[in-house]
């Protein structure tokens, strides 16, 4: 396989890992959500720099349907129109895969780049979905909400990485 | 190359499924279904609660940390902060109690003189007591969820208040919580009655505020006045404060006039509420009822 030079081969990823790291968002954007803030439109969406995230690293486990259905789950939980969520992350899921191969050759700030515009897209989405559906606009503040989720990334590539850059044997002499 | 570093079956190269683009063209299709059946036809209300009370295991247990720190520090609150909370209470009630004995002998009188009349009696609606839970993350509606649901007989479209006045109203029924509509929503509509002039109006939400729309240029409407339910409409009762006139706006060459008014309501912080039941329900027969024919009952006429 042609690696960028100096990436480390990483470890297979569990799919537990996955799985629980996507219910870990969904919890986090919960307490974002019922505990510290309310229904500000400046939120970063948590799920959303998750998914694309696994969409990017592990495109044949989490893809399209996946990113429907945590979308339904998303709307059941805001009370927002049933199927806005899941349309946006169908979108950013479609966007991510189709982006994968060519994402992780650039180093950091070049992918925080190439997924500000994914999330721009996911959000103007729901902003002319609600729009049509007649709902007021939330505001300037929701400007605010793709770049922090853009901050978000480097974070969300170091932290989910974290358990694939274990060392394959593990032991107690190692350095590492 | 120790063993453990690749993935255990290859990768499969000739079986990845439909393609990505076919994918997004069924999902998207799909959502844009479910969107329209849920704002057009409503009918995915059951589904709704199906996914509500799989996720409801979720965000109780989210919860629970949060509400023990919540207990905690209200364990270690002051003695004296309590008690001079418990004093204002006190006060307050004190304050309330003469109006609260006159409003009795009110009632009593206001039941006679309807009775004289021949006026049909008061719909006094039940109540229920709830708490709100958290504000609805969409950005886009003003939404509270609250702890009462279907367990507790909560019913769509029941009035919701506060201490101060109308909240706004239940809108989706879940098996332990509700949604509700708080009265800015664009979606939300109130019937009021201007208590200085009597002026009957509709009261739209439009995000930030309320306002009412199609009023005459020369309406008898002025900075300040006081806004209850008109009771018209069968689901708020009469007589409950909605909201304050805070804007009059009389252009000269419209023809409506642009009238803005604030909740009195707290929208933002209310923490108890009030559920009512829906007055429609307990109406009493014979206004459901269909006209008595000719020779039954005493108000036949030939």
């Amino acid at each position: 396989m042609i690696m960028p030079r100096g990436k480390e081969l990483l470890l297979p990823v569990r799919p537990v890992f996955i799985w629980s790291s996507l219910i870990a968002a969904l919890a986090l954007a919960m307490v974002q959500n019922m505990v510290l803030w309310g229904n500000a439109a400046w939120l970063p969406d948590v799920m959303a720099v998750v998914l694309v995230f696994w969409a990017v690293h592990q495109p044949l486990r989490v893809g399209i349907g996946t990113g429907f259905v945590l979308g339904l789950l998303v709307d059941v939980h805001q009370g927002a129109l049933l199927g806005q969520h899941a349309l946006a992350y169908t979108a950013l899921c479609f966007l991510a895969v189709g982006i994968h191969r060519r994402l992780l050759w650039f180093n950091m700030f070049g992918q925080m780049a190439q997924v500000l515009g994914l999330f721009v897209v996911a959000h103007l989405l729901a902003l002319l979905l609600r729009l049509t559906a007649g709902d007021a606009p939330p505001g300037w503040s929701m400007l605010v909400a793709p770049l922090l989720e853009t901050l978000l990334w480097p974070v969300v590539s170091v932290l989910l990485l974290l358990p694939q850059r274990q060392a394959p044997d593990p032991d107690a002499t190692r350095p590492l | 190359m120790p063993l453990g570093t690749l993935d255990s079956a290859p990768p499969p190269f000739f079986r990845q499924g439909p393609s990505a683009l076919s994918k997004l063209i069924f999902f998207g299709v799909l959502s844009l279904l479910l969107m329209v059946a849920d704002s057009r036809f409503h009918m995915l209300q059951p589904l709704r609660a199906g996914l509500a009370t799989a996720l409801y295991p979720l965000q109780w247990t989210v919860l629970r940390p949060f509400v023990w720190l919540d207990g905690g520090a209200r364990y270690f609150q002051s003695l004296q902060a309590s008690q001079a909370d418990a004093a204002a209470a006190q006060y307050q009630l004190g304050l309330q109690s003469q109006r609260a004995q006159q409003v009795e002998q009110l009632t009593l009188e206001n039941a006679r003189l309807r009775q004289l009349l021949e006026l049909r009696a008061r719909v006094n609606a039940p109540a229920l007591a709830a708490q709100v839970l958290y504000d609805a993350a969409d950005p886009f509606s003003h939404k509270v969820m609250i702890d009462k649901g279907a367990l507790s007989a909560v019913q769509a479209g029941s009035p919701v208040l506060d201490e101060w006045g109308v909240l706004g109203q239940v809108t989706r029924v879940y098996p332990l919580v509700s949604e509700v509509t708080l009265l800015t929503n664009r979606q939300q509509v109130i019937p009021v009655l201007n208590t200085r002039s009597g002026v009957r109006a509709l009261a739209f939400g439009n995000g930030t505020a309320l306002e009412l729309r199609f009023l005459g240029a020369h309406v008898d409407v002025q900075l300040g006045d006081v806004l209850t339910t008109s009771g018209i409409d069968g689901v708020y009762p009469p007589g409950l404060q909605v909201a304050r006139v805070s804007l009059v706006d009389r252009q000269t060459d419209a023809s409506f006039a642009r009238i803005r008014c604030t909740p009195v309501a707290h929208l933002n912080g209310t923490l108890h509420v009030l559920v009512l039941r829906t007055p429609a329900v307990q109406l009493p027969q014979n206004i459901l009822a269909p006209p008595i024919g000719p020779g039954q009952g005493k108000g036949a006429r030939p």
